[in-house]
């Protein structure tokens, strides 16, 4: 039996659609005895109804679908509107701004020294009241430790300030 | 599977003795015996070939996987529950399963997962004609 003497050409689209119908429905048939041998197989194993609980308790927990709940049926943006007192600056800030507010506040985050040298150079270009504010506290929570160290920092970017004016004074 | 043929039946004279007899249930023509031969013929080396290049175990993968994700299965699976509750679960065997749910399971198969894989068998059929 060669291939050459079956040649699909000689049949015509139509026998082509049967067989790949007849195709089909083997698979099809092939996946639905899988199924019937994996559910006979849980039912005679035990396992096949452990995932249902009783209908009592599968509405106590249904998914909730309301708008402004999420699925536990719980207010979502509860906390956006509150306001949190500050205990460095005592002044009232809102709830989700709060944490970057007190890390600032405090010193004590990754960018609150930056933002503190990065002021100390551009002097007065800061963008609202808010963050000047904020610099005067920094100062006064500086620790004994750190102070020196930011003095010197404070001395070498003044002289760079410096030495770029007068580079600009040379080619202008 | 036998293939769906119209065939010609034929009387069949000849010397028959009265204590002769013997039922006929089909003459076939030559030519019709022809094509029927070549279809079957062809059917067999298609599933071979499908077989070989492990086409039909990635098709069957492939519709398992759909069939999960629509949801048929666990359509598939309630009905199961019914058959259960039916039959007892203790008394149930996989006959009972399989002669309940096989013809809704055939008919619950959504035309989307159909169309696909009935696409994916053409262009396996057309790339292998010789």
């Amino acid at each position: 039996m060669k291939m050459e003497e079956v040649s699909m050409s000689s049949l015509d689209n139509s026998k082509l659609e049967a067989l790949a119908q007849d195709i089909l429905s083997d698979l099809v048939e092939d996946a639905c005895l899988g199924l019937c041998f994996e559910v006979h197989r849980a039912v005679k194993q035990g396992y096949f109804f452990l995932d249902d609980t009783d209908q009592e308790s599968m509405r106590d927990f249904e998914i909730v679908d309301e708008p402004g709940l999420d699925v536990f049926g719980q207010v979502y943006n509860q906390w956006k509107n509150k306001e949190c007192v500050c205990p460095n600056c005592s002044r009232s800030i809102a709830a989700s701004r709060f944490a970057p507010h007190l890390e600032k506040c405090l010193g004590m985050g990754r960018n609150s020294s930056r933002i503190a040298n990065r002021r100390i150079v551009t002097g007065n270009n800061t963008n609202n009241k808010s963050e000047s504010d904020q610099e005067d506290n920094d100062d006064v929570n500086d620790n004994d430790w750190s102070y020196g160290a930011e003095k010197k920092a404070k001395k070498r970017k003044s002289d760079k300030v410096i030495v770029i004016n007068l580079f600009s004074y040379n080619k202008g | 599977m036998f293939p769906r043929f119209t065939f010609n039946i034929t009387h069949i004279t000849g010397a028959l003795t009265p204590w002769c007899r013997f039922t006929v249930f089909a003459v076939f023509f030559p030519s019709d015996l022809n094509t029927m031969n070549k279809e079957a013929r062809l059917k067999a080396t298609i599933n071979q070939k499908l077989t070989e290049t492990g086409e039909r175990e990635r098709l069957k993968e492939l519709l398992r996987a759909k069939l999960t994700e629509c949801g048929w299965k666990d359509q598939m699976k309630a009905q199961c529950k019914e058959v259960i509750k039916e039959k007892g679960l203790e008394h149930v065997t996989v006959e009972d399963l399989v002669v309940e749910i096989t013809p809704k399971g055939r008919a619950l198969v959504p035309d989307s997962v159909k169309k696909e894989l009935l696409q994916r068998i053409r262009a396996f059929l057309t790339q292998h004609a010789s």
